[in-house]
C-alpha cells in the first residue's frame, strides 16, 4: 500500500503521514515498546494460566479470545452488550512478572502475550522438556519441537571424527582441526632454531593422532604456519590428542580452545588472523626466537603445573591459592570442576607469551602462579583436550554460552578477576560439546561495538545479566540488574575479596599483553590496557 | 514456576569450593541460599544430603536438612515442592526406623511428617496380584477390565475369555516372599487349564515390579535365583505364544542404594506430579488423592530396605537384559499399532508422547522423559522346542 491518504503528497517514497491501525502494523522494536500503548503486568500464574479468555457471564476459560467470542454468542446477549468496548483495540504491552528481569521495566515490556510467556518460560522457568536423542532441555514445548525436529537430522562429521549439527560450526571446526594435522606434520620447516627436545615433540605431536606425545610444545610453531585465514583443505588431523601426564607441556589444543573462545575475535581481527602472531607481536619479545627459550620455562612450569615440587612452586604459592579458589569452582558440581581446567587453559594459553625468561622474577612468579592454579589436580591440557574432543553429540548436556557466561559470573567472585577475565577475553569454558562451537559461531563476526556484542552471543535477557555481574564482578548470577555499565563493566566497587598475587599477575599480564594494540572491536580497547587494569588495583 | 539457578547457590563464598563438604557451616551457607530460589535440582541435593547424613548416623545434620526441606517442601505447592514433602516422609520414616537414637524426627520437620493429607494403604489383595495391575487412575474393578478386554476383543474378532484365577494365600503369611512364592507355584498349566490349541500369551502389566529381585536361596539349591528370575524362568515353561512386558522405566530396584534411588526417583516421579500440575487444579481433591497414592509409593520405596520394599521399579534396558538373559527374544510392534498409538497419543493433550526405541520397545514419554514402556518377548525358539521335547 503505498499510496497515502492522509498526507496528499503521492511520493511513493515518503510516507509522511503517521501510521493508521487501519494500514500496516507498526512493529516495534522488541523490548521498546509503544510509548501509549497499556501497560499490563501480570502475576507468573495469571501469565501461565491456560484459559486467559474469561466470559464475564458464566465465568468460563477460554484459551484464545476467538474461542471465548463464539461462546458469547451462545448467551444471547442483546445488542448492546455485544460490542465489544472500543478498549479492547487499545495496544497492549506486558512486563515480566520476575524482578531481577530487564522486561520488568514497563519502559522494556514486550508487545505479545505469547512472547512474554515463552520468555518468561525460556529465562525464569524449569527446563521440563527433553529432547529424544540428545539431552538437551528445554522450557518452552515450542523451542522443545523445532529442536527435535533437527536434531540428529543434519550432521556434518569432520574427518576427526566430531559431529556437528551446524553448517558454520562445521567449517570453523575443520579450518583449525585441519590445521593442526598440517601444523604437526610440517613443524619441521617453520621453525628454525628448534631444540632437539622441541623437534621430538613436534615429531611426537605429527605421530598417529591417538598416541599422546610425551613432551610437546608444538604450539608455538604450529600457529605461525597456520596464518593463511582460509580454511585448509580436509585432511585427518589428530585434533585433540588424548589425556597426556601432567607434566605435558602446552599443546595444540590450547590454541583451539583460544580459537573457539568467542572474545578470541578480537585478537582474530588482526591481518594475520593468527593469534599466536599477534600474542607474539604484543609481547615483550614478539620473535620467535622467543619460543626455544621459552619451551623450558614453559615446561617448567608445566611441571610445576603436574603439581611436582619446584622452587617456583614455593613462590607462587600464595597466588596460587588465590587462583586456585578464583578457579576452583566455588560449586560442587564435577562437571564444573572439568570445566575449570579447560577454562584455565585458556589462561594458561594467554600466559604463555608472558613466560618470558627475561621477564624479571616479580612477574615470572605469575605466570607460575597461574600454572599451579590450574592444577587442579587434572593435566592442563590433556583433559582439555579431551573435552574438546567431545563435540556435537556428547553424552554430557551442552550448556549455552549464556550459561557458561553466568557461570564465569559465579567463579568471579573478585571485581578485578572479573575484569581480568574480561580483559583478556576469557570467560569460563565449560566441558560442553557446543559451547565452542556457538562460540567459534559468532566468532566470525569481531566488530562488536559493546562487550555483548564481542562476545558475538545472543546475551538477549539472562546472558545479559550475567555478562553484567562478571564485569561488575559480583557473584551472584541473579544480582539487581544494572542498566547502564561502561563499556567493559567495571564496577570495582562490587568487588569481594582481596587478591594480591591478582593484581600483580593482571599487572604482568597487562605488560605482557599489550591490548591496547590490538584493534578495538572492544570499542575501548584502548583505555582497558592502562587505566581500569590499574583501577582494579 | 521458580527462577532455576544455574549451577549452585550463588552466596557460596569462595572459601568453601567445595559446596557440600559435610560441615555444617558451608550446609547452611548452602541452605540458605536454596531457600530463596529453589529448583528440582536444589532439592535432589537436599534429599541426598539427608539421606547420606541417615546413612552415616549423623542424626544433627539430618535433623538440619530435614529443617530446611521442611520449610521448602509443601503438598500444596508446585511440583518440585509437592515432591519434596513426599520424599521428607519418607526419610522421616527411614530415619525413625534406621537410626537407633531416641530422636523424634518428627519434631525436626515440625510435625509435618505428622501431618497431611492421609495416604491410601494400599491392600495387596489376591485379586490384584493375579490379574492384571489396576493403574490408579482408573479406578476400576476387575471385572469391569474383563468386561472392556471383552469388547476389545470382540471389536477385534477375538474370541475372548475371561477368567479371574485366584490363587488362595494364607492369611497369617508373615512376608511377602511367601505369597509370590504360593502364586508362582500355582500358576501351572494345570491350574490354568490350557487347552492345546490355544496360544498363551502372558501379559505383565505393570507387575514384574512388585517380584522381589534379591537373591536368595534355599538350602538345596546351589544357585541363588531371585523371585522375579524363577517366575521368568515358569512362564518360560509354560511356553507362551507371547509375552508383553509393560512397566516403568525406572531403575529402583533391589541393587540400587539410597542414594541413586533418591536421584531416580525424584526425577521418575516428578513425571506425574508435573502431569497432575498440567491438568488438574492445585487443590483439586483428586490430583490430592493421586499424589498421596505415589508419596506412598515413594515412601515405600525410599523408606525401606530389602524385603519389605513392595515395588522394585526396573528399567527396561534392564529388563531387557534380564529377559535375553532368560532366553527371550525381543519382538517388534507392527507398524499399524505404532501408528495407532501416536495418533492415540497425538489427540491427547500435548506433552504426552511416544519414543520408538531400536530394541522394539515403545515407551511412553511426559515431555520427552521416558515414563512408561511396552515390549514383546517371545521365548527363544530352541529352548520353546526343547520344552515340548521334554513334556
Amino acid at each position: 500500500m503505498n499510496d497515502s491518504t492522509v498526507s496528499g503528497d503521492s511520493s511513493s517514497g515518503n510516507q509522511v503521514a503517521p501510521p493508521k491501525p487501519a494500514a500496516k502494523k507498526k512493529r516495534n522494536l522488541p523490548g521498546m515498546p509503544d510509548p501509549d500503548a497499556e501497560v499490563i503486568a501480570l502475576s507468573p500464574k495469571a501469565l501461565l494460566a491456560t484459559n486467559r479468555f474469561v466470559c464475564e457471564i458464566c465465568n468460563k476459560g477460554f484459551q484464545r479470545d476467538q474461542n471465548l467470542q463464539l461462546h458469547r454468542r451462545g448467551h444471547n446477549l442483546p445488542w448492546k452488550l455485544r460490542q465489544r468496548s472500543s478498549k479492547d483495540v487499545k495496544k497492549r504491552v506486558y512486563v515480566c512478572p520476575e524482578p531481577s528481569c530487564v522486561h520488568h521495566d514497563p519502559s522494556r515490556a514486550l508487545g505479545d502475550l505469547t512472547g512474554i510467556k515463552k520468555h518468561f518460560c525460556r529465562k525464569h522457568g524449569e527446563k521440563k522438556w527433553k529432547c529424544d536423542k540428545c539431552s538437551k532441555k528445554y522450557a518452552v514445548q515450542s523451542d522443545w519441537k523445532a529442536h527435535s525436529k533437527i536434531c540428529g537430522t543434519r550432521e556434518y562429521k569432520c574427518d576427526c571424527g566430531t559431529l556437528f549439527s551446524r553448517r558454520d560450526s562445521f567449517i570453523t571446526h575443520r579450518a583449525f582441526c585441519d590445521a593442526l594435522a598440517e601444523e604437526s606434520a610440517k613443524t619441521q620447516t617453520l621453525v628454525a632454531p628448534t631444540s632437539p627436545d622441541e623437534d621430538k615433540n613436534v615429531e611426537a605431536a605429527a605421530s598417529p593422532p591417538q598416541s599422546p606425545p610425551p613432551q610437546v610444545s608444538p604450539a608455538p610453531p604450529a600457529p605461525p604456519s597456520r596464518a593463511s585465514p582460509a580454511p585448509p583443505p580436509p585432511r585427518a588431523s589428530p585434533a585433540l590428542p588424548p589425556p597426556a601426564p601432567p607434566s605435558q607441556a602446552p599443546h595444540p589444543q590450547f590454541l583451539l580452545q583460544l580459537l573457539c573462545c568467542p572474545l578470541f575475535c578480537l585478537f582474530r581481527a588482526q591481518p594475520s588472523g593468527n593469534l599466536y602472531e599477534l600474542l607474539e607481536s604484543t609481547s615483550p619479545n614478539p620473535t620467535t626466537t622467543q619460543i626455544p627459550e621459552e619451551t623450558p620455562s614453559i615446561t617448567n612450569l608445566t611441571a610445576s603445573c603436574g603439581g611436582s615440587s619446584s622452587s617456583s612452586s614455593s613462590n607462587g604459592s600464595s597466588s596460587s591459592n588465590v587462583f586456585a579458589s578464583l578457579f576452583a569452582s566455588s560449586t560442587s558440581s564435577g562437571s564444573l570442576h572439568s570445566q575449570t581446567t579447560g577454562f584455565t587453559d585458556l589462561f594458561g594459553a594467554i600466559a604463555r607469551p608472558t613466560c618470558t625468561p627475561d621477564v624479571p622474577p616479580s612477574s615470572s612468579t605469575e605466570p607460575v602462579s597461574l600454572c599451579l592454579a590450574m592444577s587442579q589436580g587434572s593435566s592442563i591440557f590433556g583433559t582439555a583436550g579431551q573435552e574438546r574432543r567431545q563435540y556435537a553429540p556428547a553424552p554430557q548436556p551442552a550448556m549455552s554460552a549464556t550459561a557458561l557466561l553466568q557461570k564465569a559470573a559465579q567463579m568471579g567472585a573478585a571485581a578485578s578477576n572479573g575484569s581480568l577475565l574480561r580483559g583478556l577475553g576469557i570467560v569460563s569454558s565449560s566441558s560442553s560439546s557446543t559451547g565452542p562451537q556457538e562460540w567459534s559461531q559468532q566468532r566470525l563476526e569481531p566488530d562488536g561495538l559493546s562487550l555483548a556484542a564481542g562476545l558475538g552471543l545472543g546475551l538477549a535477557c539472562d546472558g545479559g545479566s550475567g555478562l553484567k555481574e562478571l564485569m561488575l564482578g559480583t557473584p551472584s548470577v541473579f544480582g539487581p540488574k544494572h542498566p547502564t555499565l561502561d563499556l567493559l563493566g567495571l564496577g570495582m566497587a562490587a568487588s569481594s575479596g582481596s587478591t594480591d598475587g591478582l593484581s600483580a599477575l593482571m599487572t604482568s599480564i597487562n605488560g605482557g599483553l599489550d591490548v591496547s594494540a590490538a584493534p578495538p572491536p572492544f570499542g575501548g580497547g584502548e583505555e582497558f590496557g592502562s587505566k581500569d587494569i590499574r583501577r582494579s588495583l | 514456576m521458580k527462577a532455576e539457578l544455574r549451577g549452585n547457590s550463588q552466596s557460596i563464598p569462595l572459601q568453601n569450593p567445595n559446596h557440600f563438604t559435610t560441615t555444617q557451616s558451608s550446609i547452611s551457607g548452602a541452605l540458605t541460599g536454596c531457600l530463596s530460589t529453589l529448583d528440582g535440582a536444589c532439592i535432589e541435593k537436599l534429599l541426598l544430603h539427608c539421606a547420606s547424613a541417615l546413612e552415616t548416623n549423623d542424626v544433627t545434620l539430618a535433623q538440619q536438612v530435614m529443617w530446611v526441606l521442611n520449610n521448602v517442601a509443601s503438598s500444596v505447592g508446585d511440583p518440585n515442592q509437592r515432591l519434596a514433602s513426599y520424599f521428607l516422609r519418607a526419610l522421616v520414616s527411614r530415619a525413625s526406623r534406621v537410626c537407633p537414637t531416641p530422636v523424634n524426627f518428627n519434631t525436626a520437620t515440625g510435625g509435618g511428617a505428622g501431618g497431611g493429607p492421609a495416604f491410601h494403604r494400599r491392600l495387596m489383595s489376591v485379586t490384584e496380584l493375579a490379574g492384571p495391575k489396576v493403574p490408579p487412575l482408573l479406578n476400576a474393578s476387575i471385572e469391569e477390565i474383563g468386561h472392556r478386554l471383552a469388547n476389545f476383543a470382540k471389536y477385534r474378532d477375538v474370541p475372548f475369555e475371561f477368567n479371574i484365577v485366584e490363587v488362595g494365600i494364607p492369611q497369617e503369611s508373615s512376608s511377602d516372599i511367601l505369597h509370590y512364592d504360593l502364586l508362582l507355584r500355582q500358576l501351572n498349566p494345570s491350574q490354568l487349564n490350557l487347552r492345546v490349541d490355544e496360544a498363551l500369551v502372558v501379559n505383565c502389566q505393570n507387575w514384574l515390579r512388585y517380584l522381589p529381585d534379591e537373591q536368595m536361596g534355599s538350602s538345596t539349591s546351589s544357585n541363588l535365583i531371585s523371585c522375579r528370575d524363577s517366575f521368568l524362568d515358569m512362564v518360560k515353561n509354560l511356553s507362551p505364544r507371547i509375552v508383553t512386558v509393560v512397566d516403568e522405566d525406572c531403575d529402583l530396584g533391589a541393587t540400587t542404594g539410597l542414594a541413586s534411588r533418591i536421584t531416580s526417583c525424584f526425577n521418575y516421579m516428578w513425571i506425574p506430579f508435573d502431569a497432575l500440575e498440567t491438568f488438574l487444579p492445585k487443590n483439586s481433591p483428586q490430583r490430592i488423592e493421586y499424589e498421596a497414592d505415589i508419596g506412598h509409593k515413594i515412601e515405600n520405596i525410599i523408606g525401606f530396605e530389602g524385603i519389605q520394599r513392595m515395588e522394585r521399579l526396573e528399567s527396561f534396558t534392564k529388563l531387557s537384559q534380564r529377559m535375553g538373559d532368560k532366553g527371550f527374544l525381543s519382538v517388534p510392534f507392527c507398524e499399524e499399532t505404532v501408528k495407532e498409538v501416536k495418533t492415540l497419543l497425538a489427540e491427547h493433550a500435548s506433552g504426552w508422547g511416544m519414543k520408538k526405541d531400536e530394541d522394539n520397545t515403545l515407551i511412553l514419554t511426559w515431555k520427552g522423559h521416558n515414563s512408561v514402556y511396552a515390549t514383546v518377548w517371545v521365548p527363544h525358539a530352541v529352548e520353546t522346542w526343547e520344552n515340548s521335547m521334554s513334556n
